[in-house]
């Protein structure tokens, strides 16, 4: 356990010392705000690009609160992925190519908590620098359009972190089975992409699909209560996140380590 | 007593077969060399006794530890070009390769103070890694490796990339080590061996062709040479002596004859008794031992 922590606190670390715990969050708090702001001033925005001829009156109907969360959900889940993925790819990979695994796993380290450390310190980060942006948004949503209920906020929240979650799993999944960062990350962008679109295209078979679980946060803040299949969603979900790590730590323990 | 015990090594990526069969035995307490040219299969080597790498087939056990449990808490290892998180300092990195290796945080920062000394960078242990000289981080590699007291260590080329001063001081190093661990080394330079070992392995083409302690390699394989020279062409004197039974093979080259011989005190009082008796003018007389390189050049060209 005292490895575990001693691990850990070394992933944590190495963050700070990178600024990843500096430049993640800040970049998910501008994909939260970008959305509100934009939508608010778009006629300011409009008229002052220019171009348009004298007297144009430009009428646009204020969007609900919600539609405007939506759409800064749906940045998180676009570039917020996008980020994810690039900021977590090199986390084993990365290591085993520079050759410092080489180092670390001659001692003797548990490799379940090799993977497992990677994993938890970079699922705070990410839960952390999710929750500013939403946050954020949802703030700017308040003061510009209207309140959206807390509760059902952090619902959402916490069901499509666990999305975010399922992308990070992949990523480590895939960053302990190749050696090349890039490899890694393109495997887990490739996988996200066709996972999304199959069980978008097929929502009926997959509902409980992690990839449905940005519809459910919608669900949640559109109607204020869960719905059908939410729950068994969720539950797969985490349990498909646990497999993953293990099957992690399977394939990362198979491989050998100095090629 | 054997602290590690080798059977049938073998290893093969794909077709080609790096390690060949490989069995030898190590004892308790010594230094050890794997000695072999480039690409002998030295790396392979080591990294399959650290449990880097599997063997295809073959058994490598330690003696006093159960089948089955972790040897990792037992060896120390240091890889040909040790790599570190370069964001660490040198300080930073030796506590928590100390910590992994079960030490308790006290421990691990009282062990790595004491080793920053030991190797000479304490003055730089606040620096980050990554503006290390690479002697610095070789020397960092082999505190790293014997942090947590292991009963074995071992070094993959750990004095190939310095410069003569850092060569001398590691060598130095790795002879006080050996009075607390066993400690098995690869190099390919011979001079290295020959001065810290007990013990060479010399390893050719995947095999061992050759071991033992030096005095035993010494007495298997070196032979006296004489070299004498005269201040006129050297076969007007020795054309006849040459033919003596004692001596191996001979050559005369200008002024200058150099034989192998057999029995040395014959050959010597011979030699030296005409010299006197005749009057030769003799300019040098110089007797000497085949090196441990004849010995390498012989064994890997059989």
């Amino acid at each position: 356990m005292s490895q575990w922590v001693s691990l850990f606190k070394k992933e944590m670390l190495e963050m700070a010392r990178n600024f990843k715990w500096i430049w993640v969050p800040i970049t998910f708090i501008l994909l939260g705000v970008m959305d509100p702001l934009t939508t608010f001033y778009m006629p300011q925005i409009l008229d002052a690009a220019g171009g348009l001829p004298e007297g144009t009156v430009i009428e646009i109907p204020t969007p609900a609160p919600v539609d405007v969360l939506m759409m800064s959900l749906s940045q998180f889940s676009t570039i917020g992925v996008l980020l994810i993925i690039l900021t977590s790819m090199g986390a084993v990979a990365g290591e085993r190519k520079s050759g410092v695994a080489e180092l670390i796993l001659v001692k003797p380290v548990s490799y379940g908590s090799f993977i497992t450390t990677k994993w938890a310190a970079m699922l705070c980060l990410l839960w952390v620098s999710f929750l500013a942006g939403y946050l954020a948004s949802w703030y700017y949503i308040s003061v510009l359009f209207e309140q959206i209920p807390i509760v059902e906020v952090f619902i959402s929240f916490a069901i499509y972190g666990i999305w975010l979650s399922f992308v990070l799993s992949v990523t480590i999944f895939f960053s302990s089975l190749f050696k090349s960062p890039g490899a890694a990350g393109a495997a887990s962008l490739a996988f996200v992409i066709i996972l999304s679109l199959v069980s978008g295209t097929l929502a009926h078979i997959f509902e409980w699909s992690p990839a449905q679980l940005m519809g459910y946060a919608e669900g949640v803040l559109r109607t204020g209560t869960l719905q059908d299949h939410s729950v068994s969603s969720i539950v797969f979900s985490v349990a498909c996140c646990i497999v993953i790590l293990m099957g992690s730590t399977y394939v990362f323990k198979k491989k050998e380590l100095a090629s | 007593m054997s602290i590690i015990k080798v059977d049938n090594l073998v290893k093969s990526f794909g077709d080609i077969k790096v390690i060949k069969n490989l069995s030898f035995m190590l004892e308790q307490g010594k230094c050890i060399a794997l000695l072999g040219p480039n690409g002998a299969g030295k790396t392979t080597t080591l990294r399959m006794l650290s449990g880097l790498m599997k063997p295809s087939s073959g058994d490598i056990s330690f003696s006093g530890i159960r089948a089955g449990t972790d040897i990792r808490s037992f060896i120390g290892y240091l890889p040909q070009h040790p790599v570190f998180y370069e964001w660490m300092s040198g300080e930073e990195f030796l506590v928590y390769v100390g910590q992994l290796a079960r030490l308790s945080k006290k421990e691990s920062k009282k062990r790595a103070d004491e080793l920053l000394e030991l190797v000479g960078i304490s003055e730089s242990k606040k620096r980050r890694i990554g503006k290390y000289s690479g002697g610095m981080k070789q020397r960092l590699g082999i505190a790293q490796a014997i942090i947590h007291r292991p009963k074995m260590i071992m070094l993959d080329e750990p004095v190939s990339a310095l410069d003569p001063f850092g060569r001398r001081e590691v060598l130095q190093l790795l002879d006080n080590l050996k009075q607390e661990t066993t400690v098995l080394f690869s190099t390919h330079i011979l001079n290295d061996a020959e001065e810290i070992c007990d013990e060479i392995l010399f390893l050719h083409d995947g095999e061992i062709v050759e071991s033992g302690t030096m005095e035993q390699l010494n007495s298997r394989h070196t032979q006296s040479k004489m070299e004498v020279v005269f201040k006129e062409p050297a076969k007007k004197f020795l054309s006849e002596f040459a033919q003596m039974p004692a001596i191996e093979t001979f050559s005369f080259e200008g002024n200058k004859a150099s034989f192998v011989v057999k029995d040395l005190d014959i050959v010597k009082k011979t030699l030296l008794k005409e010299a006197v008796q005749k009057d030769w003018p003799l300019v040098k007389f110089e007797i000497s031992r085949t090196t441990l390189e004849d010995i390498f050049m012989k064994v890997v060209k059989k």
